[in-house]
């Protein structure tokens, strides 16, 4: 037991300086204001600019873990379908695009949105649009770059749930006669819900305190609250206003994290990688 | 579901391919943009050269940023390796709250959101002095990188058989003898795994670099993230490349690492 303690001491005295100590300073700035904390706190909540901010992040955070949720189904059910190096290269792909940094990923966006990009030359030639449209800095372009972000944690935990679904359930659903959509609806599907929910929990947390992408992708109108606090800190040095928001970001973060424990294994799902 | 009809199957095939294009298109695109001649960004360029490579590599900023995401990314990989390991052989024998406890502190900086701990990081840098410091950076990046070294070799340390360690002590093997002969060599590609990962974070994280980096110490993303944010040169595509391909050589070692750790799989 000495010997269990004295192998932590390092780590955990690492984690306590480093990582503990810094937030506790940090939120403690929330409580050195002079009007007091539940002051700072209820002018935060009570701002209608910082409501639209707060409200704008969980509407990106739910349209981004929808739309992630769809996308890596069927990624999932062909991964959970294929064996072999098939199967293999088809999990790199997935797991790939997660070594690469998310600035890297944003970037790529920015060059395919354009006002003369890709995208836009794309819609132009098909006849869609008469006249580029703005995608870079707008909202749209925000959700393009996080769902494409956050499509590969999605898709292992549904990966995950299909692949324990027992072929014989899907072969007596259809000796008993169910039609092939039959049988996705009844069996397979709600066999994979839990699933779906895992991913799509584990896409609703990192989409909430997301900032890189939004910050590059979205311009002026689109804010969320990491780009709010990012401001707050480095270009207003308004420190126990970045601290109250900070405190409801991670408030919003615990409170979904304890709803959707159940459905998450975090430690499997981002050793994955 | 072998028993999907031909139509099922093709749909299937055709969403999951098009979610793939998806995912990995944009990601390749940056490449050919990278050896681009024209000094907008062009995709696809209409004539290629090595214009904004020279460029890249004949601007000291540049060069600079490059050599100190590495040196960052080394160092945090080596710290985050010498708390982790010992880490995750303590939570291996830990059991009940303690060790719930414990785990809880080691995944939470996976949890909190990055920009609160970068924020909470600059502050208490601030007040430290580490901000625009080499030590402030790997301290920042190991906090981030630790779990995933504790998640990879803690994967290693359950598939040993303990009956190992006990035949060890057994036949006169002492604690560090044992660990060094028995646990080491098992353990060898989740540390490896690990330590992979832990130096790839730490060269691709944008946002607590961007806090801690103060005005003396740029990595290569935080050069990124101003010079992108200034203008829409190529010569971020050509970091942008530089950046794809030191992760795809490590991300073949983790998957070389792993075909060793389980055969046949």
């Amino acid at each position: 037991m000495l010997f269990t303690g004295l192998l932590m001491l390092p780590g955990m005295g690492f984690l306590l300086l480093v990582f503990v100590l810094p937030l506790l300073w940090f939120f403690g700035q929330l409580f050195a204001a002079e009007e007091g904390a539940a002051e700072v706190l209820r002018r935060f909540l009570a701002s209608s600019a910082y409501r639209q901010i707060l409200f704008n992040t969980f509407i990106v955070a739910i349209n981004v873990t929808v739309a992630c949720a769809v996308i890596a189904y069927p990624l999932a059910a062909l991964l959970a379908r294929v064996r072999g190096t098939a199967f293999l290269l088809l999990l790199y792909c997935v797991l790939f695009p997660l070594w690469i940094s998310v600035l890297v990923r944003t970037f790529s966006w920015m060059m395919l949105l354009e006002r003369n990009g890709p995208v836009n030359r794309f819609l132009l030639d098909l006849r869609l649009i008469e006249s580029p449209v703005q995608l870079l800095f707008s909202n749209l372009g925000v959700h393009i770059g996080m769902i494409h972000v956050l499509i590969p944690y999605a898709v292992l935990p549904i990966f995950a749930a299909l692949r324990q679904i027992d072929p014989k359930l899907l072969q007596a659903s259809d000796g008993l006669g169910a039609s092939p959509l039959q049988t996705f609806r009844r069996i397979y599907l709600p066999l994979s819900m839990p699933g779906v929910f895992g991913g799509a929990a584990l896409v609703f947390l990192l989409a909430l305190g997301f900032y890189i992408t939004p910050a590059l992708l979205g311009g002026v109108r689109a804010v969320t609250i990491s780009m709010l606090i990012a401001s707050l800190v480095s270009e207003r040095l308004d420190w126990p206003t970045a601290a109250a928001a900070s405190l409801v970001l991670a408030t919003a973060v615990a409170v979904f994290l304890a709803a959707a424990s159940r459905f998450l294994s975090f430690g499997q799902e981002v050793a994955a990688k | 579901m072998t028993i999907a009809p031909l139509w099922a199957r093709i749909g299937l095939h055709t969403t999951a391919n098009a979610a793939l294009a998806f995912l990995l298109l944009p990601i390749l695109s940056i490449v050919p943009a990278s050896f681009n001649a024209a000094s907008f960004i062009e995709l696809p360029p209409r004539v290629y050269s090595l214009r904004w490579y020279e460029l890249f590599l004949q601007d000291p900023q540049w060069v600079s940023s490059l050599a100190t995401s590495l040196q960052v990314a080394t160092a945090c990989m080596l710290l985050s390796l010498a708390l982790g390991i010992p880490l995750a052989i303590a939570m291996d024998k830990l059991t009940g709250p303690g060790r719930i406890a414990v785990n809880m502190l080691i995944l939470a900086p996976l949890v909190v959101p990055v920009i609160v701990i970068a924020c909470a990081m600059y502050y208490a840098g601030l007040h430290t002095g580490l901000v625009g410091t080499f030590w402030g950076m790997v301290l920042g990046h190991t906090v981030l990188s630790l779990p995933f070294v504790v998640i990879n070799v803690g994967i290693s340390l359950r598939a040993i058989d303990p009956s190992w360690s006990r035949a060890a002590e057994g036949l006169g093997a002492g604690p560090f003898y044992s660990f060094r002969r028995v646990i080491l060599p098992n353990i060898a590609p989740g540390v490896l795994g690990g330590a992979v990962f832990a130096f790839i974070y730490s060269f691709d994280e944008v946002v607590v670099a961007l806090f801690l980096a103060g005005i003396g110490l740029k990595t290569l993303p935080v050069r990124m993230w101003e010079v992108i944010r200034l203008e829409f040169t190529p010569v971020v595509a050509v970091a942008a490349t530089f950046m794809i391909v030191l992760a795809a050589l490590l991300f073949v070692l983790a998957r070389l690492v792993e075909m060793r750790r389980n055969p046949g799989s």
